[in-house]
């Protein structure tokens, strides 16, 4: 009898410790610094047609990122000249925050005539 | 100081006095503010308002000289703007879809005649020479003093 309560005991103290560590991980994935790299970055699930459908952009906020940051988000966008185009981001603000589009952005972009798929790739790296 | 002249003096300054204000309108409309190369037209503006009322409350020659060199200085900013025009624009070739893939191999006079003539980059080549005429018309101004002491 005494050895039947011996084994509960174990097999129930072994089924809490495989519980809190499958707890551990799943809270780990649900962190939210799992998932955002700071205050000016986050990521955008849903495929963006702008950068030919792949599958996550990091966006970056144009008013508060930093000018490497915000390269860094136009290169892995797929934009050409990253840095020359965040010096462009960063000397442009502020951009209206209703504004998801940047429309003032776009048309500051486009007096340097280049292209509106260049445009795209650019505005889908950012959030206001 | 002869009637003549002064009505010439003080419609030399009424004319820089005009170029200052549309030339101020001009860089607020184009928010000209965003970095320290932005902040040089305005400078040069308020050294052309200082510049003006010297002329304007006094002709001594110590006046004189002081508004000369102060248009001189304003002269050499707004070439300073030309230039720096002109380079932003060729900073910009690159980001032309037209030359995006051809800019580097593109001979450097040709490049540069591009930016001069705005071919590529947004910024308007020769605009810095309206503070360099307003600069002359206050030059001109001090002139017609000199004009009138000599003759």
């Amino acid at each position: 009898m005494k050895a039947v309560k011996t084994k509960l005991v174990v097999t129930a103290l072994a089924a809490c410790l495989s519980l809190a560590a499958c707890g551990g991980s799943s809270s780990a994935q649900d962190s939210p610094s799992a998932t955002a790299t700071g205050g000016s970055a986050s990521q955008a699930s849903s495929p963006d047609p702008a950068t030919g459908g792949s599958s996550q952009v990091t966006k970056v906020s144009a008013n508060t990122a930093s000018e490497a940051e915000i390269a860094g988000a136009l290169g892995a966008a797929g934009v050409p000249n990253p840095e020359r185009w965040a010096r462009e981001v960063v000397e442009y603000r502020p951009y209206a925050a209703d504004d998801p589009d940047l429309t003032s952005l776009r048309q500051n972009l486009a007096k340097y005539n280049p292209g509106e798929e260049t445009v795209n790739k650019i505005v889908s790296a950012l959030t206001p | 100081m002869s009637a003549g002249f002064l009505t010439l003096r003080r419609g030399l300054i009424g004319v820089s006095a005009l170029g200052v204000l549309g030339t101020a309108f001009e860089l607020a409309t184009e928010q000209h503010w965003k970095n320290w190369e932005q902040l040089v037209p305005w400078a040069a503006l308020a050294v052309l308002v200082v510049a003006g009322v010297l002329l304007a409350l006094s002709d001594s020659p110590k006046t004189v000289r002081v508004v000369r060199a102060l248009a001189l200085a304003v002269l050499v900013a707004a070439v300073f703007g030309v230039y720096a025009h002109v380079a932003a624009n060729y900073d910009a070739g690159p980001l032309d879809q037209g030359y995006a893939t051809t800019w580097e191999t593109l001979p450097g006079a040709l490049r540069w005649w591009y930016a001069l003539t705005k071919s590529v980059g947004p910024a308007p080549s020769l605009a810095p020479g309206a503070l360099a005429q307003t600069a002359l018309v206050l030059l001109f101004a001090s002139l017609a003093r000199d004009r009138e002491r000599t003759g």
